[in-house]
């Protein structure tokens, strides 16, 4: 069984990915409203991937991956989404260890793709 | 005491006995110790020979024995005696003693072995061999005796005897080579003691030779010098070092012949002396002679060159030669035989006279200068001298006078002094002039220059009173005339004296006295006034100088010379002016600098700055050095570039834009300084004077606000595409789940709803957002008109009359509501403050709006009981987008330009718009907005009859669900001074009656579903706390007398009655109230 995290705040899109990523199969998939949430979550548990909002209040998805632990960082595949679509933050976002970069709006489908493109390499390793 | 012992110790004496003494004792220490030594070794050699001979002895003994007993036992064999076996027997016995002995000795190794083979043979013979030899003579063993005898056991005895021989030998020889080794010892003490005696000798030798050098060789110098001295030799004689005797008497001996050598120098000397005075005293006749001769060719000179005159002691002439006959007039004869009287003396008086006389009776010379009348009755001047001539007892007998006539020299002499005194006059002049010109040169401050002008002219010329006026400045400066009537001339505008100085440029004015000039003199006065002009090359009157005396007018040259100083002045004047036009412009020139918003900073070629502005300073924070200073290059570039953030590249900048090569005007960008950091644009541009490079010239401008606002302008945009992407992406990812995939109706539905949601949170977005540009933009139109305040809150808050989450309370103090406002505005207003509170204060259930008047100010407060904000949140309320950053408002939702636009319609209203909020207890968002006719305010509060203190007001509650009608009540009770509270729910209604006193409550029959009028009115009157309440029944049905609780009542009012009705109703209650003794309200 593999294990997504998606840090959203706006629970609406929480609920859109939710749902998309339902179908997924062997797939189980955990939410976190902010930033602190998703640090707890992630000190407890191993995911195979987790999808990190960009702006949040309290932590923005760039300050998360600055308090996450290396070890955790580079075992874990991160896919930032974000409303900010300028190439700076995209850079930042990578220059913090993000993996993956998602602007929104997204197409659900596409992000289903890409997700599941992931987990089936996490697998294989 | 020193010396002594000094002397004792160098003396010749001490010393050779001190060598002596120290001889003697080495001699005897050294004989004493040899003898001891010989003596040691003798008795030491007698000891060794003594113990060998003991040895030697011991063994020729012990040898005897053993011999003794081999014989004895042979005997015994051979004779078988029993007495021989006795004797035998004795000298074993024997032989044990002497072998005791013999151990006892000092033994070798060789030795001791004898002694134990010895021992053991006496042993085995005692014991064995003997007892055997016994037994075999007994038994007349013969042949056993002979084998026995054989067997070796006497080999032993043999081995002694032969090692005794040997020994013997031994010790002889040892013996002999003692007794060699003491003769060789002896001979060795011999050629010692030879020795010894020698180096006596040589010793002896030498102190003698000592002594005869240490003698003899002085003595002989001394006999040497002693005929030096006899024969007058000088006395070659170094001086002798040596202190002892000889020394002494050497040195003794050299001061005498020194001291003799002396004394005849002296008299020798002394003889020269005398050749030498003799000589001179003949020298000196010659002299006297010689003197003689030219005192008689002086006489003669004399006679030819001055008058002379002899006088006899009682001044009587009884000589004079021509010369003095030529001067005086006089003939010889007519000279002769008077008294010197005959001259009238001009310049000597008789007491004067008399003085010299005692002086020449004393012998003294005289000579002066005196003027005498010739016979011709004219003045003659005369250099005399007086020589009185005195006899061997001093008394004098005759004068003689000398005399020459000075009178041409005396006339030149009398010019001179004129000259000179006219030459100090003009050089004194030269000398004020001077400092006149340096005075005014060095001035350019117009009071002072006045006021030295005036100082400078008055020392000149001693003016009683004066002034000088510089006309267009009107700045004048005074001596001894008061200030205010130069003033008051000053400001008559068409003077006399101006008018009349115009054409005539100086004139004099005789007049008479005023009486303070005049003071005490009794006659009648003239004053002069001296009026003169300083003009310009324009012919305009630049200055009035008047100088004023009382008594005597003024010279010709004085008023040339006046005039001459005024041309003078005329030109400092005019730099004067010329001065301060310039200063002006310049400190025009330094204001505008100053005052431009950029800094300025002027740097010449070299690098130092010329100027720099206020801006500037400020900017850097710089205060080193004060204006109009040159500062240079290192000083300020340091100061400057170690300000900003990009020092090395602001000093590139710098150093090319200073550099000569740099022709092209320049500019960068730099920030300098931490909060707030200021963001400077600067450039440079050379100055060029006539194609040469002067300098160059930096502007630097605060480009802070345009950065801030350029930061702020792509801040904006990232946040509301941000905001705007966050609906944006629910809205197309729901779309494309309902489109790519089949689900259940209800799931379509919801997200559906949330489609629908998200566009309408899009759309309110934008609108809020256009909304806001537009306002900040100003390009909002407001539709100003006549309100009433309280009205339209009403109206809002009856919106939310509905809302099954939240009461919404009114609590209406304003006496005052009446505004001039866009009605819309303000409803937008009012209902996003109050859905933010009814959001933002989720576990509460009430929000309460205030009104209340404050001086020519409605105040509106709405107040929840929610999560509240920290306090530094609370100023980025207002901006846009801020919402507070939690994850609880993140839920509550919003567009978060709410309140960025209500503040932006507060400010169109001339009002303003605050947060008070304290974290967890709730928050009060309030506005305040200007009433109308606010003077009118003050009476309307007099007319609050139960005094103006708002805690003492009266309160009533109004408890009706019809917004209109509420209003229309609340309003005519709080003009008759009640304070009023709104509630359209008997709940809240009956809640709020437990929390505030209220003198009585207004109910609406009609309310609502649930409770209705006469609900509230059960739960008022059965709660103890609230029974004493009056209630007043405001209500559309006609009184029934069905009601039950028509009792408790206190009055019922159908609608429609006139509104005076209610507020005359409630008076009277609260009249009652008070005249049931309970005092709520005094006065």
């Amino acid at each position: 069984m593999q294990k997504v995290l998606v840090v959203e705040d706006e629970e609406v899109l929480r609920m859109l990915i939710e749902d998309t990523l339902e179908e997924l199969e062997g797939v189980e998939i955990h939410t976190a409203e902010n930033g602190v949430e998703a640090l707890a979550k992630l000190s407890t548990e191993s995911y195979s991937l987790v999808l990190l909002d960009y702006m949040m209040p309290v932590l923005t998805g760039i300050e998360v991956l600055g308090q996450l632990d290396e070890a955790t960082k580079s075992a874990t595949p991160i896919l930032m989404l974000t409303a900010k679509a300028q190439e700076m933050d995209r850079n930042r976002a990578i220059l913090a260890g993000a993996r993956y970069f998602m602007p929104k709006p997204f197409s659900p489908m596409e992000l289903l793709q890409i997700v599941e493109g992931i987990l089936s390499d996490e697998r294989q390793d | 005491m020193k010396d002594k012992t000094k002397r004792m110790n160098t003396s010749i004496k001490t010393r050779y006995l001190r060598i002596i003494i120290s001889l003697f004792s080495i001699i005897i220490l050294l004989g004493s110790s040899s003898f001891i030594y010989l003596n040691k070794e003798q008795t030491r050699l007698q000891e060794a020979r003594e113990v060998l001979q003991n040895k030697t002895n011991t063994i020729d003994v012990l040898a005897e024995t053993l011999k003794e007993v081999i014989f004895r036992a042979r005997s015994y064999a051979a004779f078988k005696s029993d007495n021989e076996l006795e004797l035998l027997n004795a000298e074993l016995q024997k032989l044990n003693g002497l072998m005791n002995t013999y151990s006892m000795l000092d033994l070798s190794t060789e030795e001791a072995q004898f002694r134990d083979d010895i021992e053991a043979f006496y042993i085995q013979y005692k014991t064995d061999i003997l007892p055997e030899v016994i037994r075999l003579v007994d038994a007349d063993d013969y042949t056993g005796l002979r084998a026995f005898s054989q067997d070796g056991s006497s080999q032993v005895v043999n081995n002694f005897i032969l090692y005794t021989k040997e020994f013997k030998q031994k010790s002889d020889h040892t013996l002999d080579a003692m007794a060699m080794d003491s003769m060789k010892k002896a001979n060795n003490f011999t050629w010692i003691g030879y020795l010894f005696s020698t180096f006596v000798l040589l010793f002896f030798t030498w102190i003698t030779w000592r002594i005869i050098k240490d003698l003899i060789n002085p003595i002989l110098l001394l006999e040497g010098a002693t005929h030096s001295l006899a024969a007058g030799e000088e006395i070659l004689l170094s001086q002798l070092h040596s202190q002892d005797e000889i020394g002494r008497l050497y040195n003794a001996f050299l001061d005498m012949a020194r001291s003799i050598q002396d004394k005849e120098e002296e008299l020798m000397m002394q003889n020269e002396e005398l050749h030498a005075q003799q000589d001179e005293l003949q020298a000196q006749q010659s002299k006297l002679q010689n003197s003689l001769s030219e005192i008689n060719s002086m006489m003669k000179a004399l006679d030819q060159s001055s008058a002379v005159g002899i006088l006899t002691h009682k001044g009587v002439f009884t000589h004079a030669n021509d010369n003095l006959s030529e001067y005086t007039q006089y003939k010889k004869s007519e000279i002769i035989g008077y008294t010197y009287r005959l001259f009238e003396v001009n310049n000597i008086s008789s007491v004067q006279l008399q003085r010299i006389f005692r002086k020449l009776r004393n012998g003294g010379v005289w000579s002066d200068e005196v003027q005498i009348l010739t016979k011709d009755e004219s003045f003659l001047w005369l250099h005399l001298t007086a020589v009185p001539y005195l006899d061997e007892n001093g008394n004098v007998y005759q004068y003689i006078l000398i005399a020459n006539d000075i009178t041409s020299m005396k006339s030149a002499q009398q010019e001179l002094a004129n000259t000179l005194k006219n030459t100090q006059r003009t050089q004194k002049m030269l000398e004020l002039n001077n400092q006149l010109n340096h005075e005014i040169t060095y001035t350019l401050d117009k009071h002072e220059f006045v006021d030295k002008f005036i100082q400078f002219m008055n020392r000149l010329y001693s003016f009683d009173s004066s002034f000088f006026l510089l006309v267009r400045d009107k700045i004048a400066a005074v001596r001894g005339i008061p200030q205010e009537s130069v003033e008051r001339y000053i400001e008559n505008e068409n003077n006399e004296m101006l008018f009349r100085l115009q054409s005539e440029k100086s004139y004099i004015i005789k007049r008479l006295t005023t009486p303070s000039e005049q003071g005490i003199s009794p006659d009648e006065m003239y004053s002069y006034d001296y009026y003169t002009t300083v003009v310009n090359a324009k012919d305009e009157i630049l200055a009035v100088f008047c100088g004023s005396r009382v008594g005597h007018s003024f010279t010709k040259e004085e008023i040339n010379e006046v005039q001459g100083m005024m041309n003078r002045v005329a030109l400092a004047i005019e730099r004067l002016f010329m001065y301060e036009e310039i200063e002006h412009g310049r400190k025009l020139n330094q204001d505008i600098v100053n005052n431009v918003n950029e800094g300025i900073q002027f740097v010449d070629s070299e690098g130092s700055i010329l100027h720099i502005n206020k801006t500037l300073r400020q900017i850097f924070d710089f205060r080193l050095s004060s204006e109009g200073t040159q500062i240079p290059k290192e000083q300020w570039m340091e100061h400057f570039t170690s300000k900003s953030t990009e020092s090395k590249d602001i000093q590139l900048f710098y150093l090319t834009a200073i550099s000569e090569y740099s022709v092209e005007s320049s500019s960068m960008k730099y920030s300098i300084g931490s909060k707030p950091v200021k963001h400077i644009d600067v450039y440079a541009i050379p100055v060029f004077r006539r194609a040469t490079r002067i300098g160059t010239l930096f502007v630097h401008r605060d480009i802070t606000r345009e950065y801030e606002l350029d930061l702020m302008k792509s801040e904006l945009v990232s946040t509301v595409s941000h905001e705007l992407r966050t609906p944006l992406s629910s809205v197309l990812g729901f779309t494309e789940l309902l489109l790519s995939k089949t689900m259940k109706p209800e799931k379509q539905l919801k997200y559906l709803e949330t489609i629908h949601k998200e566009a309408k949170r899009l759309t309110d977005l934008i609108n809020d957002f256009l909304d806001l540009q537009r306002m900040e933009s100003g390009k909002q139109q407001y539709l100003t008109e006549h309100a009433n305040l309280s009205e339209i809150v009403l109206g809002v808050i009856d919106q939310y009359k509905l809302s099954d989450t939240h009461q919404v309370l009114l609590v209406d103090e304003a006496q005052n509501a009446e505004v001039d406002v866009d009605k819309d505005k303000i409803v937008q207003v009012l209902t996003n403050l109050l859905s933010n509170a009814i959001k933002f204060s989720p576990n509460s259930s009430e929000v309460k709006v205030l009104l209340h008047n404050e001086p020519g100010h409605i105040v509106v407060q709405v107040q929840d009981t929610g999560m509240g904000i920290a306090q530094d949140q609370i100023s980025q309320l207002f901006q846009k987008f801020r919402r507070i950053d939690n994850s609880a408002s993140k839920r509550i939702g919003g567009t978060g330009l709410g309140l960025a636009i209500c503040k932006e319609i507060i400010d169109k209203q001339q009002g303003t718009i605050g947060i008070d909020s304290v974290e967890g207890e709730g928050t009060t968002v309030w506005f305040r907005i200007p009433i109308l006719h606010a003077e009118a305010n003050g009476q309307e509060e007099d007319s609050n009859k139960w005094g103006g203190d708002k805690e003492t007001k009266p309160n009533v509650m109004i408890v009706e669900d019809d917004y209109s009608l509420s209003l229309l009540l609340s309003e005519e009770l709080k003009a008759k001074g009640f304070r009023v509270t709104h509630h359209y729910h008997p709940q809240k209604a009956y809640d709020q009656a437990l929390k505030t006193s209220f003198v009585a409550i207004v109910v609406d029959l009609m309310l609502g579903e649930e409770l209705d009028g006469w609900d509230l009115i059960r739960m008022l009157k059965t709660d103890p706390r609230t029974e004493n309440i009056p209630i007043v029944i405001s209500s559309a049905l006609d009184k029934s007398d069905k009601d039950l609780m028509n009792n408790v009542v206190q009055k019922y009012l159908t609608k429609p009655y006139p509104p005076g009705e209610l507020s005359n109703t409630l008076e009277e209650i609260v009249k009652i109230k008070q005249g049931m003794g309970e005092v709520l309200f005094p006065g």
